[in-house]
């Protein structure tokens, strides 16, 4: 059910290594809101487009999860060319557009391992400080993957019990219930990660 | 953190993510349909505590950030942190800390029924909303370019849908307050 959003390829960006794409798409961001020109950032925008495109993931598809984000992009655009200029509301139509095309073409061809494995990277000054281990923040990760369907599967079964006492579904009825029998959970679990010394304690 | 903590954790963090995937709440007196996933930081908050809460809520914005989908819609990857709504997203770890704190501070068992409510409702108002909004808005316009107070304001809209969440979290809080305690108490 939660897969991650990386589509299957060989293009040079799937290639690329994961550390070299952050870094790049944190460098363009930077470097984007020094530019002003809006004939420039329309040129930017179109490449970054035809760089997520290049992908393989499809048009259908690469619409689809960006269409929620440009929505709010055009928002902000719409508010810059009410109140200010058409220039500015294009300047900001085309750097945002840019960065959030950029940013999708790198989900699209990184794997969730790999960003995995640079989060570890981030990680290791905080956890040679001891504030955290590296190994806890992926176990946890496991633990998510884990049990969102079983709690999704709950929540169904709470519905339908509601349903076969013929009482009406209520968000509040149905929270509470998911919440207190999703965390008592929590103690066998916790018992089971320990009783196999996955944290090596 | 002990295992447990970490369990914790991580249901929560599935939790919010489950809220993300249930069709949207509507209320019969508001026209706008809810989405139920910042209603989960606000909870986390309230029940977990600052610490546990705020990972919880972390721990969410790392999977949407590792490419995985699990804002409300399928949402999620880095195009959601290159949009000009992040803040909203960052603010659920400070918001739900902040949430913790002020729960921690004043819900007491020995308490009446209402003072707990009202202490909930509170925390939830404060760090679900006011710590949310903050973070949210001054981003917002950052990457709203000069439009920055118009974008700000209208981003208002949302307040009341967020008070009625922040309601059923001070309701749902306390019910499993009673029921199942978790929140640490803090002097």
């Amino acid at each position: 059910m939660l897969t991650g959003l990386d589509i299957e390829g060989t293009t040079l960006l799937h290639r690329a290594s994961a550390r070299l794409k952050l870094i790049a798409l944190f460098a363009v961001a930077a470097g984007l809101f020094a530019v002003s020109n809006v004939w420039l950032l329309a040129a930017f925008a179109i490449i970054a487009a035809g760089l997520y495109a290049s992908t393989g993931i499809g048009l259908r598809e690469a619409f689809r999860r960006v269409r929620f984000v440009l929505f709010t992009v055009l928002l902000v655009a719409l508010a810059n060319y009410l109140f200010h200029s058409l220039s500015d509301a294009l300047a900001v139509l085309f750097r945002l557009g840019t960065l959030v095309l950029l940013a999708a073409a790198v989900t699209a061809t990184t794997t969730v391992s790999a960003f995995m494995d640079e989060i570890a990277v981030l990680l290791r000054p905080l956890e040679r400080l001891g504030l955290l281990r590296a190994a806890d923040v992926s176990l946890a990760v496991g633990l998510v993957l884990r049990f969102a369907p079983e709690i999704l599967a709950r929540y169904g079964d709470i519905r339908e019990a509601h349903r076969a006492r013929g009482l009406r579904v209520r968000p509040l009825s149905v929270l509470v219930p998911l919440v207190i029998l999703t965390l008592k959970d929590a103690d066998t679990i916790a018992m089971a990660i320990d009783a196999r010394g996955f944290r090596r304690q | 953190m002990s295992t447990r903590d970490i369990v914790l954790v991580a249901l929560f963090a599935a939790i919010i993510v489950v809220l993300g995937m249930l069709p949207p709440i509507t209320f019969g007196f508001i026209p706008v349909p809810i989405t139920a996933q910042s209603l989960g930081v606000m909870l986390a908050g309230c029940i977990l505590g600052a610490k546990r809460g705020a990972a919880a809520c972390l721990l969410v914005v790392l999977l949407v950030a590792i490419g995985l989908p699990v804002l409300s819609g399928g949402r999620g990857g880095l195009a959601v942190f290159a949009g000009p709504t992040a803040g909203y997203l960052v603010g659920w770890v400070a918001g739900a800390f902040v949430t913790g704190l002020i729960a921690e501070r004043l819900v007491r068992d020995s308490q009446t029924e209402f003072m707990q409510f009202a202490s909930f409702f509170l925390a939830a108002v404060v760090g679900g909303i006011g710590v949310v909004y903050l973070l949210g808005i001054a981003w917002l316009s950052f990457m709203s370019g000069k439009a920055f107070v118009e974008t700000a304001i209208a981003s208002l809209v949302f307040i009341p849908g967020d008070l009625i969440k922040a309601f059923v979290a001070m309701l749902a809080a306390r019910a499993v307050q009673a029921g199942y305690p978790l929140l640490p108490v803090r002097t």
